[in-house]
């Protein structure tokens, strides 16, 4: 070890020579390169030779022989936090915190750390370096784990000593995340928001560097930090996905870190070209001992459990490059041994050390460097007691920058073996010392007694009952008296106490080397894991659903066209598209339906829903967030996207919710039970954007004191008058000189709307207000395309007849606040009446799953015909989201989106027996009873599992599964 | 819809709440009794606010009889809405006009029949849908307090009650782990004993206060009287499977008097043979709701009526809330599409109900001697489609089902000349 370059010394420098030749060793050089019994020859610091034993030892080396021991160059975790042990400082959190409270001339979100640089606090850290070197990892990326921006990374040596000699790369990559971290500004609150949060700061840091404004700290590191690496740490496989979109936005490629989930849509992951760090830290199988707490368990989790290691083997056979990372595993042996069952779930050596060498010395352009053991490379490596992927073996000592860090005590010499030894009060009994490096023993007297053996200092020591169940102990000391040619103890010397306390000398001989195999379990070696779902969830499938033609025969049509409805007709789908309409249609190959009673619609469209929506429906934390999209954040696996189908939803609007005069911009899907989270959208829909008015924007049911603007109606009206002219007046700025204004993705997407690109959903209540916004919109230039809840429309039909808006409103939703003491349910009918284009909508995951029943209280309460009742959950609602050319109705050319009820759909007693979308059957009543005995089948087979997994000692947690969120206009949560 | 109306007028002008004085028979219309049976074309007398006959044929001639012909049309029981907060809350978000949760834990002895408002906008809005009588449940705590069963259109709440005091309702703990509780396991798990533990030392101590001499007064205790002698209903509010044995299972062996109901119980479909032997009714509430777990069927809400009542469990359907409760009619619709007959799912709002609340002698059918209190239906009253009530009739006389929603769309139809 040297001293730091230029520090002043006590005494005389103590620099030494640095050569060393193991051998007897096998050395796995690379991950396909094994030079069996060859020495391994490293000098100051790098590889000098592998060569074979014959091979000259250059002079004056010291040789350590391995004996058959095991070399592997040093693994590389490119997902670390190793030496960067800051202490987190406790930021108090203000009630809604708009601004940074960071001094300095930073970016105005705390969760943006572009300036930070780890290697400033980098240091040795002993506990972990320990674990590391334990483990295998020799160098580690390490990034402070914080907030979204993490800044540059440091490649470091987890061995010992001064940071000054362990850094390799002061700035070997940056990182990124979803996480705000120990931000405590309330920006983003919610996964769109940190999506928006990205985008926007790439602009502004692009920006930054063509036009330099002003000073801002944080954007100053950014050009010069382009060309490294990107580690972006995400939560799932749909984060990870997500991110990857991101990079596609700015033509950068990260290097994903997840969770290990990867397996569950492996075809999107790879699609994605990205690298990937994955973990393996597999689940410990659950405590499921109580069946109704085990009811509790979700299968996804169940079967998590069951498939998680054979995601590193998943993603190999699919030929995704990935690093592997010791990150959640909780220590050297938690990690060997995960390693070694992923290798066991199929993962094969060369890829498991593929993946924690090479892929990660790539990733960081380092692999001419690291990686591997070859003449000129760096001298980092471990020994280990065995092939690696032996369950016993061990990693003894651990060599970085060819210093060598001792990790586990170990003796050159092989004491396996069973002895003889002479010992006073016993007499002879017999030593077998099994493993030479954890010194597994047995001791022979007249009964068997296991042993404890100490190895330290080149004595072992053991306490010895003098017989079975005895309390009296023989205390020993011994030590190596003789070894012949290969190594082999043959002999010891030891003091022995004896119970009275008398000490004694003793003698022990090796009378066999082969100790019996006692010890050894028999391992079970089958590896059995269940299917990927599609979804992976309930309901979900092995396979995704295929298109198919059909053939509806003798069906009741409701077509919502002038035809109305039509008894005893057929309908013919194929290519995902209605061809024929008719009697006594037929074509080849389709799958005839016998429809015979039962009635034929268009399926439902929910106007207002927020099903499928992951982490936060709403940005609350500013008055304006058109800037987050919840196209961003589809969550394709939420159960209720299922229950919707049951309940014959073919397609709804996903609406950011109802905190913000301006909110979020809405993503309306198909739902394509089975399907990706791109999948689900709509392809041909346009874009749309959330409004709100009245006390949700006010938060006046906040319950706490609240101070963001607005707190008043009139404070709504200025927000849109100012948000919108703000608009018109960056739009002309970006017409007149594109390159050099600064994009703004808030205001972008209001000049969207100005232009008619993007079409307004506003949450309304009370007259009042609807009356403010269209007037707002008169004056500006934009209409509100449609008025969502709008309960008190039948005020103000006259006028939003005349603006030209359409309304989705609850069927009879009211007195749950203040603001809808006048709701009524005749409003829709009333809504109709004028004219205006009106749908029934749910804001809510269980009444949008009989979306059928709530257009039926239209017939009840306003009196209209049952054929405008059912428009109103289909061809208005589609109307309104410019859907209509493609679905809404049943027309030849348009979308097969069909449901098959077994009654008039109207009716409380139908029940939709098939829902189709784009021709494809996502439900029908025979596959859910299908479903219903699999997912019984299927969790019945883990929890067996899981039970006997817990018998054989494996270690059990207790679990239980969080239900999916069942989120509303005005759920808002802690991001 | 302006025809009716009209009516609706009339019948508002004639709403005195002093009781019947001219006998009314209803004839021509489908009777549905209640009790699983249907009277086509029949005849219904009532007679001094009770009904007096029922059948086919009218077989006594009455002189200065009003007569109703409701052909085409359906007779019911008026609907009983259990389990509701009707009355006692009129804004949810308005704090001031919340009264169904008083502060504390153990509140046998606070009473919701003394907060129920008859003057509640939302009351003539469940009339409307054919709900005749609620039951006013107070919630919070562990005990909540008890429960009466009203009218829905009084005068106040002293003439509104015809149930005072039916029972006292518990918050049974959920015994399994929250999936989202900062707490481990075993902590968690300690709290729920604990609770468990504070329930029965509750209970003890009420029995003790009972068979002590002259103990000192203690408002709550005095409250648990009746629950303890089994005179009141216990309602148990539980959801979860493990819950309701764990509390069905402590009232049998320690507090054996006690008469218990189930609320709730959403996983009730999982322990069927366990609530059949032990006889509890139960009172589902989570029809319209969403499957309690992911793994669960689409339709198990729907279903779970159907599954209990084959058991031969009593089944009543409730809505929970105050002015979601008008939807009750639609829930026995639905559970009738999933299993139950159309009478069957009547009688889980009428009969049922009137059993488990001990006043299935007064009401809850269309039977000889009962109130006059039922309501005439356009046709089929668990429709949507068809839920259109004419008329409606408490203690044989016909009450208003005017209401603010229709006065003021008539109001705003009358500005655009609909």
């Amino acid at each position: 070890m040297q001293a730091q370059n230029g520090f002043p010394l006590n005494g005389p420098p103590d620099k030494r020579v640095q050569l060393i030749a193991f051998v007897h060793a096998n050395i796995q050089a690379t991950p396909n390169q094994l030079f069996k019994d060859a020495t391994l020859i490293v000098k100051d610091g790098k590889i000098e030779a592998i060569q074979s034993n014959d091979a000259v030892i250059p002079k004056g080396a010291k040789i350590i022989n391995l004996n058959g021991r095991f070399i592997y160059p040093s693994f590389i975790d490119v997902f670390s936090s190793y030496g960067l042990n800051q202490e987190k400082e406790a930021k108090l959190r203000s009630y809604q915190q708009y601004e940074n409270n960071k001094p300095g001339a930073y970016a105005w979100n705390d969760a943006i750390h572009l300036d930070r640089k780890s290697v400033e606090i980098f240091e040795f850290e002993e506990k972990k370096s320990e674990q590391y070197l334990a483990s295998g990892f020799g160098l580690t990326l390490s990034i402070l784990p914080d907030g979204i921006f993490r800044g540059s990374g440091v490649l470091v040596l987890t061995g010992k000593g001064p940071a000054h000699q362990l850094i390799l790369n002061s700035e070997a990559a940056t990182g990124l995340s979803f996480d705000k971290g120990s931000s405590r500004q309330d920006y983003p609150g919610s996964a769109m928001g940190v999506v928006a949060l990205i985008r926007q700061t790439y602009y502004d840091a692009n920006y930054y560097t063509l036009k330099k404004e002003e000073v801002n700290l944080s954007f100053e590191n950014f050009q010069k930090h382009k060309a490294l690496p990107i580690v972006f740490e995400t939560e799932n496989k749909y984060a990870a996905l997500r991110a990857a979109k991101i990079g596609k936005e700015f033509g950068l490629s990260y290097i994903l870190k997840t969770k290990g989930d990867d397996y569950q849509r492996i075809d999107e992951i790879k699609s994605t070209g990205c690298q990937f760090i994955i973990p393996i830290n597999f689940p410990k199988p659950f405590d499921v001992q109580d069946p109704f707490d085990a009811e509790r368990i979700n299968l996804a989790d169940l079967k998590h459990w069951e498939m998680a290691p054979a995601n590193p083997a998943i993603l190999n056979a699919k030929g995704i490059p990935f690093a592997i990372t010791a990150s959640g595993t909780t220590n050297a042996d938690d990690f060997l041994n995960n390693l070694r069952k992923a290798v066991k779930y199929g993962l094969s050596k060369e890829a498991a050390l593929t993946s924690l060498t090479l892929s990660p010395a790539k990733m960081l352009n380092i692999a001419n460097k690291v990686g591997t053991l070859q003449k000129g490379m760096m001298a980092n490596f471990f020994i280990s007691s065995n092939d690696l992927f032996e369950p016993n073996a061990e990693i003894l000592d651990h060599y970085t920058n060819g210093n060598k860090n001792a990790v586990k005590a170990w003796n050159n010499q092989n004491m396996e073996g069973v002895y003889e030894l002479d010992l006073p009060e016993l007499g002879l009994v017999k030593l077998a010392i099994k493993n030479n490096n954890t010194l597994e023993s047995y001791l022979w007297t007249k009964d068997t007694v296991k042993v404890n053996l100490t190895y330290k200092s080149n004595s072992l020591s053991a306490n010895i009952a003098t017989h079975k169940n005895s309390d009296k102990l023989i205390r020993l000391e011994f030590w190596v008296s003789n070894t012949n040619a290969s190594q082999q103890v043959t002999a010891f010397n030891g003091i022995a106490w004896n119970s009275d306390g008398v000490t004694k000398s003793f003698k022990g001989k090796l009378i066999t080397d082969t100790p019996s195999s006692k010890l050894n379990k028999n391992e079970d070696s089958s590896v059995v894991i269940g299917k990927v779902l599609y979804p992976f969830s309930e309901f979900g499938s092995n396979q995704q659903p295929t298109q198919n033609s059909y053939l509806f025969k003798g069906a009741t049509l409701w077509t919502n066209e002038k035809e109305g409805i039509l008894k005893d007709m057929d309908v013919l789908v194929s290519n995902g598209k209605i061809i024929a309409i008719g009697k006594d249609l037929k074509l080849e190959n389709a799958i005839v339906v016998d429809c015979k009673g039962k009635h034929l619609t268009n399926g439902i469209i929910d106007e207002h829903s927020h099903i499928g929506i992951y982490k936060g429906v709403n940005e609350c934390t500013q008055n304006i967030t058109a800037e987050v999209r919840i196209g961003d954040v589809i969550n394709p696996e939420d159960i209720n996207i299922y229950r919707q189908l049951s309940g014959g939803v073919i397609a709804c609007q996903q609406l950011h919710g109802s905190c913000n005069p301006i909110g979020g911009q809405s993503s309306i899907i198909k739902l394509r039970w089975g399907l990706g989270a791109e999948d689900m959208k709509f392809k041909e829909a346009v874009g749309f954007i959330k409004f709100a008015l009245g006390e949700n924007v006010k938060q006046s049911n906040w319950g706490n004191e609240t101070s963001r603007y607005p707190q008043t109606r009139m404070g709504v009206e200025q927000v849109y008058y100012d948000a919108f002219l703000r608009a018109k007046e960056y739009e002309k700025k970006i017409k007149e000189n594109p390159s050099l204004t600064r994009r703004d993705l808030e205001l972008e997407t209001l000049v969207e709307i100005l232009n008619k690109k993007r079409f307004i959903s506003c949450h309304s209540y009370v007259q009042s207000e609807i009356n403010m916004l269209m007037k707002v919109g008169d004056s500006i230039g934009f209409k509100v395309n449609t008025f969502t809840h709008i309960l008190e429309g039948y005020k103000v039909a006259d006028k939003m007849k005349a603006h030209g808006a359409n309304a989705s409103t609850f069927a009879d939703w009211w007195a749950y606040k203040y603001e809808v003491i006048d709701a009524i349910p005749q409003n829709a009918a009333i809504l109709n009446q004028m004219g205006i284009v009106t749908a029934v909508n749910s804001d809510d995951a269980e009444m949008g799953r009989r979306l059928n029943q709530e257009a039926a209280k239209m017939v009840k309460y306003g009196n209209i015909s049952e054929e405008d009742a059912w428009k109103m959950v289909t061809l208005n609602p589609a109307i309104m989201l410019h859907i209509d050319k493609f679905t809404g109705s049943i027309k030849i050319g348009k979308q097969a989106d069909l449901v098959l009820w077994s009654d008039n759909p109207l009716s409380v007693y139908a029940k939709a027996e098939m829902t189709l979308i784009d021709g494809i059957c996502y439900y029908s009543i025979e596959k859910d009873y299908a479903l219903r005995s699999a997912i019984k089948l299927e969790r019945e087979r883990i929890i067996q599992k899981m039970i006997l997994a817990k018998q054989k000692g494996e270690k059990t947690t207790k679990h239980v599964s969080a239900p999916d969120i069942d989120y509303h206009c005005d759920t808002v949560e802690e991001y | 819809m302006k025809k009716l109306i009209l009516i609706i007028v009339l019948i508002a002008i004639k709403f005195s709440g002093l009781g019947q004085t001219q006998t009314t028979i209803i004839q021509n219309g489908t009777l549905h009794i209640g009790n699983g049976e249907v009277i086509e074309n029949g005849v219904l007398v009532m007679e001094n606010g009770k009904i007096t006959f029922v059948g086919n044929t009218l077989k006594t001639l009455y002189k200065n009889a009003q007569v109703v012909d409701a052909k085409g049309k359906h007779i019911y029981p008026g609907l009983i809405a259990m389990n509701t907060i009707l009355g006692l809350n009129e804004i949810d978000a308005v704090r001031a006009t919340r009264d169904y949760s008083e502060t504390g834990m153990f509140n046998p002895n606070v009473r919701s029949l003394i907060a129920y408002n008859t003057d509640s906008k939302i009351l003539p809005t469940a009339t409307f849908n054919g709900i005749l009588y609620a039951q006013a449940v107070p919630m919070g705590g562990i005990i909540s307090g008890s429960s009466s069963l009203m009218k829905t259109q009084a005068w106040n709440w002293e003439d509104a009650a015809i149930a005072i005091d039916e029972g006292v309702h518990i918050n049974w703990p959920s015994l399994h782990l929250s999936p989202y509780s900062s707490e481990d396991a075993e902590k968690q798990l300690k709290r729920t004993e604990e609770t468990i533990s504070k329930i029965e030392a509750f209970f003890v101590a009420a029995q003790q206060y009972e068979q002590a001499i002259q103990p000192e007064f203690n408002a709550r205790m005095h409250a648990m009287k009746n629950i303890l002698n089994g005179q009141q209903t216990l309602y148990i509010h539980a959801e979860e499977a493990k819950g309701i044995l764990n509390a069905v299972n402590f009232f049998k062996s320690k507090f054996p008097a006690v008469k218990i109901a189930l609320v709730g119980a959403t996983e009730s479909y999982l322990i069927i043979d366990f609530l059949k032997e032990n006889k509890v009714p139960v009172i589902l509430s989570t029809l319209h709701a969403l499957p309690y777990k992911k793994a669960d069927d689409v339709d198990q809400p729907f279903k779970t009526p159907a599954q209990l009542m084959a058991a031969g469990i009593k089944v009543i359907l409730s809505k929970e809330g105050s002015w979601e409760a008008r939807n009750l009619p639609f829930i026995a619709g639905t559970a009738a599409a999933y299993g139950l007959t159309k009478e069957q799912a009547l009688q889980c709002i009428t009969l049922n109900a009137a059993e488990v609340l001990g006043v299935d002698a007064k009401i809850g059918s269309l039977e000889k001697g009962k109130d006059a209190s039922l309501v005439i239906c356009e046709g089929d009253i668990l429709d949507m489609r068809t839920n259109v009530i004419s008329s409606a009739y408490i203690c044989g006389e016909a009450i208003n089902l005017e209401n603010e929603q229709v006065k003021l769309a008539k109001k705003y139809k009358g500005k655009y000349g609909f």
